[in-house]
């Protein structure tokens, strides 16, 4: 190629380096979430929120109140072993295939030996009765196994194999384009769906890093892009700020036993397994001061794991109280020393903080945390690490995680005696005869809604509980906010409370999306 | 010129093949070894966070799928015939086979470390037969500064200052990726990959250029005081014309010998680079899989890159024995301490 | 850049801009004073001053904080002392691996008879076979990551190149006059080595320590930027430009730019250290 030509196509390059003029029927999102492991829900795809491709047979609307989807009808035997749901005819996989039964049958019983990342552990088996009916048997009662209808996307028996992961085939609103990993996939309407058809053909979503999705929103090149909060003071011309409260929560686990060993594993911490500790650092943190300087003031202070939620108890929130923190340490024995730091027999109340190294935010609300602790006499040091090594530290230091999610699953794993170590479930080992009755109380429950005032009760039942108030076996710290900046013409209506897990969530209402300008 | 007889530079070519996979070989048992030593634990590393929603038989389960409960010598036979089947593996976090992801990821390398190659050779050269034929001058001065401060620079401050002079501020360049947004890959003209190209192509060159550029003219120099050049002169042949007939000819040789000799250089830069620039090339991959832990990525990266470095290497070594007879070390023959 | 170049090991990154012998030694003793600043600087500054304050979050450079403030509030001078600082012992400890490992390599491969050598340079292949940064992810991985892991990872892989000339060193050394009628006179080469080659060796692995220090550093950088070093809360320069990253587009700069130039500097200043202790210890360059 002469040195000419090269230059023209360079320069034709940069001209045209405008944004591409976008019609109202498409749309382009940069909101992060790219899926690791692809668009295949038995390997945990749509967790999070909307499986796009896929539909579930339950959904949740934007009060998170329960919408049939691809279930017509579902009921639990009255010995709560036994799910029957009854299926809406005529759907069809965007292939063109009938969705039965079957279909059902096969996902669940796929997904439970699938090795994904979807518990489905306590089903025994799901079979197909006709055509539209299938059952689902559980070894035990538990209510909380309902989550699966809202989160797992039912994929075709027939075609359902090896690299379906990267050209997924399902039933919802959207049908998969192309995917380039790293960067971009593009979607566009599945003609076949059953539901109310979205206003936009075309979707691509954009899985540049933050920075670069606000610079490309700033060039109006794409029409929506979630923020990290530290960046969602800045204004861009033509957008709106979407502000969506969510139950994506941080907070800070204790290891609850004194040291020891389980498994040759490292368990307990000497300072954290004190009572008055765990209450003096959930009194004496300024939850309002995190949200400002780690959340930049996009987020809440955070008191429970699923704060605002209906199995979340409200009386279960402590006001903040440094004094009242310091005279709980002083009356335990914990006596400031020559370095400000606390001390009680020779033991220095002093541990690390772990936290993600990736996780700017996890960063930012574990060294405010550290120094909002030094005031109180208590010397944590901030730690970035892999999840691979925090979960070899997991049992003796405290760990900066984030839970939230939609179902009160979350909150029996992380607070059940028998989930003590189990991974990263109940970390701390956290074990409380009175709380696993009351968890015991919600599983054996009727329904869902039936069983919301046991959750309540194992969070704080006037006596002991989880919460701060009792046994303190989590220091809660804020829920975040997620920030998202809109085109002004991109009408998306109501949103629901969102779970854990930035990006996604907010596609879960994308039908009744709306482009409000010509 | 030399001329070479057949016979011998066929039985260099053998040699050095088999010397290229002797190297892969060693590179396989070691990076197989260094992988299988790693206290990263692949399940872990590829559930993430999703470690917290996965319990323990499900752990297994995937185990089982990898192989993974196998002994690390059971292991490592069944890599290894696979990899000769030409069976690379399955990427753990890009959910591919893995020479599906490799293929995808060196095509778009190649144009950024191709033309990268061949812009820091081609400026390079010219920017030393410069300086070298102004030696002293300012041009001199001005050529070797530049190559001094930029090879002195961190490869990805460069690339991060590139990005906030002219993307942030000028927003001539795009920010970011390979492609613009919102377009299939298969609709990408060949204008917007150039525009693409252009800020991740320039960080490579700009760093490139520096050693290429300082060997020519340290090369330039050396030929221009020889007697021949000198006595060219004395005919009263024009400066130029002796920085042609004599400087271009002989230098041009041992640059091109550099070249291929910093070909691990520019792979390294181009990881930094795209890195930056968040460009899915290989080097990309090759993080991703390093930090995420995806074993069978990483060990096919690094043979696919060794395999590309060494050939560079010995495509070097051949060269510098036309540029410097004078290198008969039979083991060591890949120079070294010369100069 | 980052790449060792064929003979770069004891070469200088690039050759000295003056030829003047004067200069260059001007040169190196300012650039030593420099890097001796550094650790100096650095504890003066002391714990409190990378404390966070959380009133002064990402604040421009001014008189009191002349590289700016990062999103914790924390003055980016006193983290980029202390980043350097960090570099600094890497560096030390890299450049010392790598010539005890190339010195005890190159004796091995000339003492240690034919297959000996053709090991090492088998070795020597395939390490400068794949590019250094995928060796040190490699290793860095091998190690599950963390501040000691790359360390350790830039420690080491610094060795081939300079084993390679510490080889070819010992090789003309062992075929000199002297050595070949020492051996003669019934020396033994332990005796020979310690007589003889090892003083021969010293000035080379010198410059090859110092002139590897460059290398070292700029590898610890890439590795924390890539994120292999992780605890982001221990000021590294890596660590810092890869944060700056984040508020590219917001428009903070100073992030991004003066831990970076920082580095180049400490870069250069070795550099000139090098080319000055070049200078000293070969004869050769005396009258140039």
């Amino acid at each position: 190629m002469t040195g000419f030509r090269k230059g023209a196509l360079l320069a034709s390059g940069i001209l045209m380096a405008a944004a591409p003029a976008f019609a109202k029927s498409e749309l382009i999102l940069a909101i992060g979430g790219e899926p690791d492991t692809g668009y295949d829900p038995l390997m945990g795809w749509g967790r999070y929120g909307h499986p796009l491709f896929q539909s579930t047979l339950l959904k949740r609307n934007a009060a998170l109140k329960t919408v049939p989807d691809l279930a017509s009808a579902w009921s639990l035997s009255d010995d709560r072993l036994v799910w029957t749901i009854t299926l809406r005819p005529g759907v069809t996989f965007s292939d063109g295939t009938p969705l039965s039964a079957e279909d059902i049958a096969f996902t669940y019983n796929e997904a439970a030996k699938a090795g994904g990342a979807l518990d489905l552990t306590v089903m025994e088996k799901a079979t197909a009765i006709d055509d539209l009916t299938v059952e689902i048997r559980l070894k035990h009662p538990w209510v909380t196994f309902s989550e699966s209808f809202y989160s797992l996307g039912i994929v075709p028996s027939d075609s359902y194999g090896p690299g379906y992961a990267r050209n997924p085939v399902g039933s919802g609103p959207f049908k998969m384009v192309s995917w380039t990993e790293g960067e971009q996939l593009i979607v566009e309407a599945n003609s076949d769906y059953y539901g109310p058809k979205p206003a936009f053909e075309r979707l691509t979503f954009v899985f540049s890093g933050e920075d670069t999705s606000l610079a490309a929103a700033r060039t109006g090149a794409v029409d929506m892009v979630s923020t990290p909060a530290l960046m969602a003071d800045d204004d861009i011309d033509g957008f709106q700020k979407v502000v969506v409260p969510s139950v994506d929560n941080r907070g800070l686990s204790f290891p609850m036993t004194a040291p020891g060993e389980v498994n040759g594993e490292k368990v307990g911490n000497e300072v954290t397994s004190d009572l008055a500790i765990r209450r003096a650092i959930n009194l004496g943190l300024d939850r309002d001061q995190l949200v400002e300087v780690a959340l930049n003031g996009y987020g809440h202070p955070a008191f429970g794991p699923a704060d605002g939620l209906p199995w979340s108890n409200p009386d279960a929130a402590v006001p903040y109280d440094p004094d009242g923190a310091r005279a709980l340490l002083d009356e335990a024995g914990w006596i400031v020393g020559d370095d400000g730091v606390r001390a009680r027999d020779g033991v220095k109340a002093a541990f690390d903080i772990y936290f993600p190294a990736s996780d700017s935010v996890r960063q930012a609300l574990a060294v405010v945390t550290a120094e909002q602790l030094k005031t109180l006499g208590i010397a944590a040091r901030p730690m970035g690490a892999t999840w691979e090594q925090i979960g070899r530290v997991d049992h003796s230091q405290p760990v900066m995680f984030g839970w939230g999610s939609h179902s009160p699953l979350e909150v029996y794993s992380l607070y059940n005696s028998a989930w003590g170590g189990v991974e990263f479930y109940n970390p701390g080992y956290f074990s409380d005869e009175t709380v696993d009755a009351h968890f015991a109380d919600a599983q054996n429950s009727a329904s869902l809604e039936a069983s919301y005032p046991d959750w309540q009760a194992a969070e704080w039942d006037g006596e002991t509980g989880f919460s701060a108030k009792g046994l303190a076996g989590w220091a809660w710290l804020v829920n975040l906010d997620h920030v998202y900046f809109v085109n002004d013409c991109l009408d998306i209506g109501d949103t629901q409370i969102e779970p854990h897990g930035h990006g996604w969530p907010i596609t879960a209402m994308i039908e009744q999306w709306k482009w409000s300008c010509d | 010129m030399t001329s070479i007889a057949l016979r011998p530079v066929l039985s260099t070519v053998a040699s050095s093949l088999g010397r290229l996979a002797a190297v892969l070989a060693l590179v396989a048992v070691v990076a197989f070894a260094l992988a299988k030593v790693s206290p990263v634990d692949p399940v872990n590393a590829y559930l993430g966070i999703d470690i917290a929603r996965v319990g323990p038989e499900q752990r297994d389960l995937i185990a089982a799928r990898w192989g993974l409960d196998q002994p690390p010598l059971a292991q490592f036979t069944l890599w290894l015939r696979n990899l000769l089947h030409g069976d690379l593996g399955y990427s753990m976090i890009y959910n591919a086979p893995v020479s599906e992801v490799i293929a995808a990821r060196f095509w778009t390398s190649l144009p950024l470390v191709g033309l990268a190659w061949l812009f820091s050779g081609t400026f390079g050269f010219a920017l030393g037969v410069i300086a070298g034929a102004n030696s002293g001058s300012w041009v001199d001065r001005a050529i070797r500064f530049y190559a001094y401060f930029l090879s002195s620079a961190p490869t990805f401050w460069i690339a991060i200052l590139l990005l906030i002079v002219f993307s942030v501020q000028l927003g001539w360049a795009p920010v970011c990726c390979a492609g613009p947004l919102g377009v299939t890959p298969d609709d990408v003209t060949l204008a917007d990959r150039l525009r693409h190209l252009v800020l991740p192509l320039t960080a490579l060159t700009v760093l490139g250029v520096a050693q290429v550029a300082l060997h020519t003219r340290a090369k330039i120099i050396e030929i221009l005081r020889c007697d021949a050049a000198l006595y060219a002169r004395a005919q009263g042949a024009g400066k130029w014309d002796v920085v042609l007939r004599h400087g271009v000819r002989n230098a041009a040789l041992p640059a091109v010998t550099i070249l291929f000799a910093s070909l691990g250089e520019l792979f390294g830069g181009s990881i930094l680079a795209e890195q930056v620039f968040a460009y899915p090339g290989l080097g990309q991959a090759a993080v991703a899989a390093g930090v995420r832990g995806d074993v069978p990525l990483l060990l096919a990266v690094t043979l696919f890159l060794t395999l590309f470095v060494s050939a560079g290497n010995m495509i070097a070594d051949m060269l510098y024995r036309l540029v410097d007879p004078r290198i008969r070390d039979e083991a060591f023959a890949s120079g070294g301490g010369h100069g | 850049m980052a790449e060792l170049q064929e003979n770069a090991a004891y070469e200088p990154v690039v050759l000295p801009p003056m030829g003047a012998r004067a200069s260059t030694l001007a040169a190196a003793a300012i650039g030593f004073a420099l890097i001796l600043l550094i650790p100096v600087l650095a504890a003066l500054a002391g714990p409190a001053g990378i404390a966070p304050d959380f009133s002064a979050r990402l604040s421009m450079p001014d008189w009191q904080h002349w590289f700016g403030t990062d999103q914790m509030g924390r003055d980016m001078l006193a983290r980029t002392l202390k980043g350097l600082k960090t570099s600094l012992w890497v560096g030390l400890l890299a450049s010392a691996c790598s010539v005890l490992i190339a010195t005890v390599l190159a004796v091995v491969s000339i003492a240690g008879g034919k297959w000996a050598d053709r090991l090492v340079s088998l070795l020597v292949d395939a390490a400068i076979g794949l590019p250094h940064l995928v060796l040190l992810i490699l290793v860095c991985f091998a190690l599950g990551g963390g501040p000691v892991a790359v360390t350790v990872a830039v420690a080491v892989t610094h060795w081939p190149r300079l084993t390679r000339i510490l080889r070819a060193e010992v090789l003309q050394i062992r075929q000199a006059a002297y050595v070949v009628s020492a051996r003669h006179f019934g020396r033994s080469w332990t005796a020979i080595g310690v007589s003889h080659i090892l003083p021969h060796l010293l000035p080379q692995m010198l410059v090859g320590l110092v002139l590897m220090f460059p290398h070292a550093i700029l590898h610890e950088a890439s590795l924390t930027f890539l994120g292999f070093g992780l605890d982001p809360t221990r000021p590294a320069i890596g660590v810092m430009l890869a944060d700056s990253m984040r508020y590219l587009t917001a428009g903070k700069w100073w992030l991004g730019l003066f831990p970076g130039l920082s580095l180049l500097f400490l870069v250069l200043c070795f550099d000139a250290v090098g080319n000055g202790l070049r200078v000293i210890l070969d004869p050769r360059t005396a009258q140039t």
